[in-house]
């Protein structure tokens, strides 16, 4: 679909080679500072012993040397978590860019799969799993490892029996960590999916405030809405819970291990076993091991989340998609026949369609009529290959829309669809979508016109901030028929050589319609129209009109012809001749008596 | 690459994203604390004071008990390892292990406490908030973005809580430990003391300097967060648009800028937090180092060395952590900023005012001379005027955008009208009480809405339901079979906005629901979608039972419906231009005749395809 198409590896150990170089830098840093650490507490050991000893003065140059490893060990451990966490964000950003070119391509056997819920949830959660797989996790098992060879080369030389005693809680608090770690991950989760659930709520009772307030049942939406809040408040005071016992659980663990260096190591120095110097070094060292292995729990539980989570991002990056692009080169001009030769489609056993042929030539206009369920709409989206169109049956300029490129097809053929769906954006945004640049003077003036044929100007430019004025479903909610005509001028805007209308008037009022489909008249100048609707004012307009049921063609012809036919075009046509009139009668007719 | 670096922007571009940015809600931080809103929230937290007080007491025993722990090792060093009195040793480890443990257990009593009194202070202003909205006019909702009223309910009451639990009351502690730790080191050893804390301005400094940024970095990580999500939402709900009008490689830019600013925010505070770990984690060791330097000039004890340098790695903790706190605490300022001034917004729905002179009680339902806009300047109803008598049924009918949905609107009072009087058994709706006046109606919209829940719950709409009740309704409107059958019976979850029934059976519950209320005036917009035949005729009988022996208003669609009404107001442009029967209109010869006509039409000529009645009647914001 694209050149930048697969750009960025997906596999997790591709990924782990992509990142290589900085890890080994990781790797290195991490040494380097891990050894600064070692000859600290080696050299701390003399220092000590000289303070407390007759040559105290020689500490000085001492100190003043170890100030300075320090600061250079501090500048080498921020850039070893910039390095390897930077790695890791890289990593994110490539998967999560991967991911959405994916989706882009995916068709709608995808969508119908997976739920935009779903698909959220593993951008969002899954993702940020594996980014901590990949970056806090590397660093920390790095870490670790350096930590313990550095702390132990410190702590066996100065006693190999206080060392064992030291590490004697270790076994425990790897079993603790770990099981923490796992109940941390899923009340953070039961957290965030109450919040989810109450966010919900909120968004529901406020979209639906008029039926509430019509039933007066303000009070049972309390209710459901405090049971919802009690759901929160519960899960959050459980997760806090646990974040504030985490520290004093690790603690008292810890606590054991220091209790036994103190009395054990105490007991070494009476025995003059052990020096001051090497006891508070060896307090020291131990000190800086409790981190990395704390952490050593949670790194282990994140390592497998991470896998887990990456294997679902991974059902994403190997669905196939179901609409590709054709064998052929972008022809160089489109003139904009379509041609529809015995195509017959089906969702699983229902059949849609049946063996329907008709031919749409460039500059005229083509209006498809009948009843809901006939199978009008998906005619649409076949055109346009927004299914999975079968071969051989829908051509444009003599070639078959599967065999080409799907930019050239869906260039070609603009679709305005029934159920219109708007961005949270703004409106002017929403009818330039289309466009390259909506914010240029050029776009804002196509835009404004494209509004104005569509007969929605004067409701967009009454808004709060006009234009300008973010709608959609975060935004001001707009009426059925205003986001349809916002849909509408869209396509307008969007300029194809074959114009389909799904419907555009199903919620406009006869005014309204009788204006758009003027400058769908006028439309037809520039471009062949297929227009689907269940309006007879609209079709009559057509050059020819082509009545679906149940997925066949039954009638065809011009209006005069299918209104002499008598059949269902006929009885369509009755309906709205009547309706005109009372139109006509709504708003012109003499002042009627009042009884 | 953005626009911005290629071109310089319009001024179109400009405003848009201006109004974009306000509505990612790209927060600003309000310049100071303020007492107003201090006050507000204490008004939260006074129920809970006695807990607060129990925490905030906690507090200060643990910040006392850190103190004490390095003066424990102190003793367990000089007497006891250096002194070599093996029972000291043993006492002082026990001692040191208990103080260790009181500190984390009363550490963890403090803290949730905290955690108590600040969730359930403000699970009661998040209730307060939707409470308050729920009592907002139904015109405010119209202008109102729902995104922004659903974040005040829950992110910007997080906001206040977080900081509240994590915040303001460890600050205490934090200044509490600062002091006993300044007065600790002076009293071992004042000399050493004035070194360590020549360190203190430039710490102060750095930590200041550090500070900012970090905070801006942590503010555009969750601005950058949140519109990472909302476009990743929108892209996957809008992606048949994207392929529809072939705009992947424009999809794909915009993810792509908002992917590179989310990553670039992260990678921003990495930096930052990096710098913060290791400062942390270099303070002890140059403390100590510093230490050894001034004891290579002046020796003091050993058991001193190790509790001086205890204290001076502990010191930079207090000070570095009050500087995160004032961040915290200026974040709930902004979101109580917002939430309270929500709290203080009027628009009050339905308020009371003094009522018109009581009319004739006989009449259900009387407009007297009624105006009405939606919007200023554009009149939906003028001066319109009609009564429905107790016990009547009335259909009003008349083409789109009449004011049909509008006048049963205004009989719950959801809007306030102009200038005119509604009037509901004589009194004016102005001087009921918003409940007791919608209490008396019972409403079956066009488009039913049901509620997450079960059947039984759906149709008691609000009440506990009464199962004998329930049933007794649906067994009136002939459909207790049709919903006993269903897997779950009147147990059955109706799914999400009532996805698991069709539009005829949910028509049927409404029915129920109208029926179970037993309010005196029955208003029903009648359903103009096709509904498959067997409901159809189930819903006929129901109807009939539903109207029996209660004063209705139907907006009517079907003829059938229309012709079983006493009386037929005609409605058009906001105005009453017919009333009479069936019989009486046709003659006339006027709007209905033609209304007429074109039922007949699309009831016997074709199967009706979805009326645009139903979009297009709504008011605007419905």
């Amino acid at each position: 679909m694209s050149e930048n198409s697969g750009r960025f590896p997906t596999g997790l150990g591709a990924q782990f080679v992509r990142q290589g170089p900085r890890y080994a830098l990781g790797v290195l840093l991490l040494a380097a500072y891990q050894a600064s650490q070692y000859f600290f507490d080696t050299r701390l050991r003399a220092a000590i012993n000289d303070v407390l000893g007759p040559h105290h003065s020689r500490a000085v140059t001492l100190g003043l040397t170890l100030i300075g490893v320090m600061l250079c060990a501090a500048v080498v451990r921020v850039l070893s978590r910039v390095v390897v966490f930077n790695a890791g964000r890289d990593a994110e950003y490539e998967l999560r860019a991967a991911f959405e070119e994916r989706l882009l391509e995916l068709g709608p056997s995808f969508y119908r799969r997976m739920s935009t819920g779903e698909i959220m949830s593993r951008v969002t959660n899954d993702l940020a799993q594996v980014r901590l797989l990949l970056g806090f996790g590397v660093l920390n098992v790095i870490n670790t490892v350096f930590a313990l060879v550095s702390a132990l080369a410190v702590t066996i030389p100065i006693s190999g029996k206080l060392t064992l005693a030291a590490l004697s809680p270790l076994p425990l608090l790897l079993l603790v960590s770990r099981r923490l770690s796992h109940e941390f991950y899923t009340r953070t989760r039961d957290n965030q999916a109450a919040l989810g659930k109450m966010s919900a709520r909120v968004q529901t009772s406020i979209a639906g405030v008029r039926v509430i307030r019509s039933f007066s049942l303000e009070d049972a939406e309390l209710a459901t809405f405090e049971r919802t809040n009690q759901g929160y408040l519960d899960r959050s005071l459980a997760l806090a819970r646990l974040r504030g016992s985490l520290g004093p659980i690790m603690q008292i663990t810890i606590a054991v291990g220091i209790l036994v260096v103190f009395w054990y190591g105490g007991l070494l120095v009476l025995r003059h076993e052990l020096d001051a110097g090497g006891f508070l070094t060896f307090n020291r060292a131990l000190g800086r091991l409790t981190w990395p292995l704390l952490s050593l729990g949670f790194v282990l539980g994140l390592v497998q989340r991470g896998r887990a989570a990456y294997d679902r991002l991974r059902d994403v990056y190997v669905a196939e998609p179901d609409i590709v692009d054709g064998p052929l080169p972008a022809p160089p001009a489109i003139s904009g026949r379509l041609e529809v030769r015995n195509l017959s489609f089906a969702y699983g056993s229902n059949h849609v369609l049946r063996g329907v042929n008709l031919t749409l030539e460039p500059g005229r206009s083509l209006a498809i009529v009948g009843r809901t369920g006939s199978g009008k709409s998906t005619l649409a989206v076949l055109l346009a290959r927004l299914q999975p169109t079968p071969p051989g049956a829908v051509f444009l300029d003599g070639k078959d829309v599967c065999d080409l490129p799907l930019h050239v097809v869906r260039g070609a053929i603009g679709y305005a669809q029934q159920n219109a769906f708007l961005f949270s954006t703004t409106a002017a945004r929403n009818i330039g979508f289309p466009l390259d640049e909506p914010d240029s003077p050029e776009s804002q003036r196509r835009i404004r016109q494209a509004a104005e044929e569509a007969r929605v100007h004067d409701e967009i430019a009454a808004l709060p901030d006009g234009y300008d004025t973010v709608v959609g479903e975060r935004g001001v909610q707009l009426s059925g028929g205003q986001k349809q005509r916002v849909a509408l001028a869209m396509a307008f805007v969007s300029d194809p050589h074959i114009l389909i209308l799904d419907d555009p008037l199903s919620a406009v009022d006869a005014r309204t319609e009788r204006g758009i489909l003027e400058a769908i008249d006028r439309q037809r100048a520039q471009r062949s129209v297929l227009l689907i609707t269940h309006r007879v004012a609209a079709a009559a307009r057509c050059d020819h009109i082509v009545v679906l049921d149940a997925g066949r063609i039954i009638e065809q012809g011009t209006h005069a012809e299918l209104v002499a036919q008598g059949g269902l075009y006929a009885a369509f046509a009755e309906e709205q001749r009547i309706e005109s009139e009372l139109e006509k009668l709504g708003h012109n007719g003499a002042e009627a008596a009042v009884a | 690459m953005t626009q911005a670096d290629t071109a310089p922007k319009s001024e179109a571009q400009k405003r848009t994203e201006k109004i974009l940015a306000a509505f990612h809600d790209e927060e600003r931080f309000t310049k100071s604390y303020d007492a107003r809103l201090a006050r507000h929230i204490w008004g939260f937290l006074r129920p809970h004071r006695v807990l607060i007080g129990v925490s905030v007491t906690v507090l200060l025993v643990t910040s006392g008990l850190s103190l004490i722990r390095p003066l424990v090792m102190r003793e367990g060093i000089d007497k006891a390892v250096l002194g070599g009195d093996k029972q000291e040793l043993m006492r002082i480890g026990f001692l040191f292990a208990g103080v260790l443990l009181a500190e984390q257990v009363l550490g963890f009593v403090h803290m949730y406490a905290m955690q108590i009194v600040g969730a359930r202070a403000m699970a009661t202003l998040r209730t307060e908030v939707f409470k308050f909205l729920h009592g907002r006019r139904l015109s405010y909702f119209d202008r109102q973005l729902v995104g922004r009223l659903v974040s005040r309910v829950t992110n910007d009451v997080d906001a206040i809580l977080e900081a509240f639990a994590s915040g303001a009351v460890n600050g205490i502690g934090d200044i509490v430990r600062l002091a006993g730790i300044v007065a600790l080191m002076l009293a071992l050893d004042w000399r050493l003391s004035l070194i360590a804390f020549i360190a203190v301005p430039p710490v102060a400094l750095f930590v200041r300097l550090i500070r900012r940024p970090m905070r801006e970095a942590l503010r555009e990580i969750r601005s950058r967060t949140s519109r990472m999500n909302a476009i990743t939402n929108e892209q996957v709900s809008g992606m048949s648009l994207i392929q529809a009008y072939g705009r992947q490689d424009a999809a794909r830019r915009d993810f792509d800028e908002t992917n590179v600013a989310y990553r670039d925010a992260n990678v921003k505070s990495i930096k930052w937090e990096a710098i913060q770990d290791a400062s942390i984690d270099m303070v002890g060791s140059v403390c100590l180092a510093s230490i050894i330097v001034a004891l290579g000039y002046r020796p003091v004890s050993f058991g001193t060395v190790v509790a001086f340098s205890a204290y001076l790695s502990q010191f930079f903790e207090p000070i570095s952590q009050l500087a995160q706190r004032y961040t915290l605490v200026q974040g709930a300022m902004t979101g109580a900023e917002r939430v309270f001034s929500l709290l203080e917004l009027g628009e009050v729905d339905a308020e009371p005012k003094t009522p018109a002179a009581p009319g004739n009680p006989e009449l259900a339902v009387a407009l007297e001379h009624v105006n009405f806009a939606y919007k200023p300047g554009v009149p939906v109803l003028s001066d319109l005027s009609l009564g429905i008598r107790r016990g009547e049924k009335v259909a009003l009918v008349g083409p789109t955008g009449s004011g049909k949905t509008t006048i049963t609107a205004l009989l719950l009072r959801l809007y306030d009208i102009e200038s005119g009087t509604v009037r509901i058994f004589g009194d004016d709706v102005v001087g009921l009480d918003r409940h007791a006046l919608r209490r008396r109606f019972a409403v079956v919209p066009q488009d039913v809405v049901l509620f997450p829940g079960t059947v039984a719950e759906n149709v008691a709409a609000g009440e506990t339901p009464d199962r004998e009740r329930v049933r007794h309704v649906l067994e009136r409107i002939g459909a207790l079979d049709l919903f006993l059958a269903r897997d779950g019976g009147l147990d059955a979850d109706v799914g999400e906005q009532g996805s698991k029934f069709s539009a005829g059976e949910r028509q049927l519950i409404a029915f129920a629901r109208a029926l179970y209320r037993d309010a005196p005036i029955l208003i029903l917009d009648e359903a103009t979608a096709s509904i498959d035949s067997d409901t159809e005729s189930r819903l006929q009988r129901a109807l009939e039972e539903l109207l029996r022996g209660r004063t209705a208003l139907v907006i009517a669609h079907r003829l059938s419906t229309i012709r079983e009404a006493d009386r037929i107001l005609v409605l058009r442009q906001g105005k009453l231009v017919e009333s009479g029967t069936h019989e009486e209109l046709i003659r006339h010869g006027g709007l209905y005749a033609k209304l007429h006509e074109l039922q007949f039409s699309r009831e016997h000529v074709v199967a009706p395809p979805k009326s645009p009645e139903a979009a297009a009647a709504l008011p605007p914001g419905a």
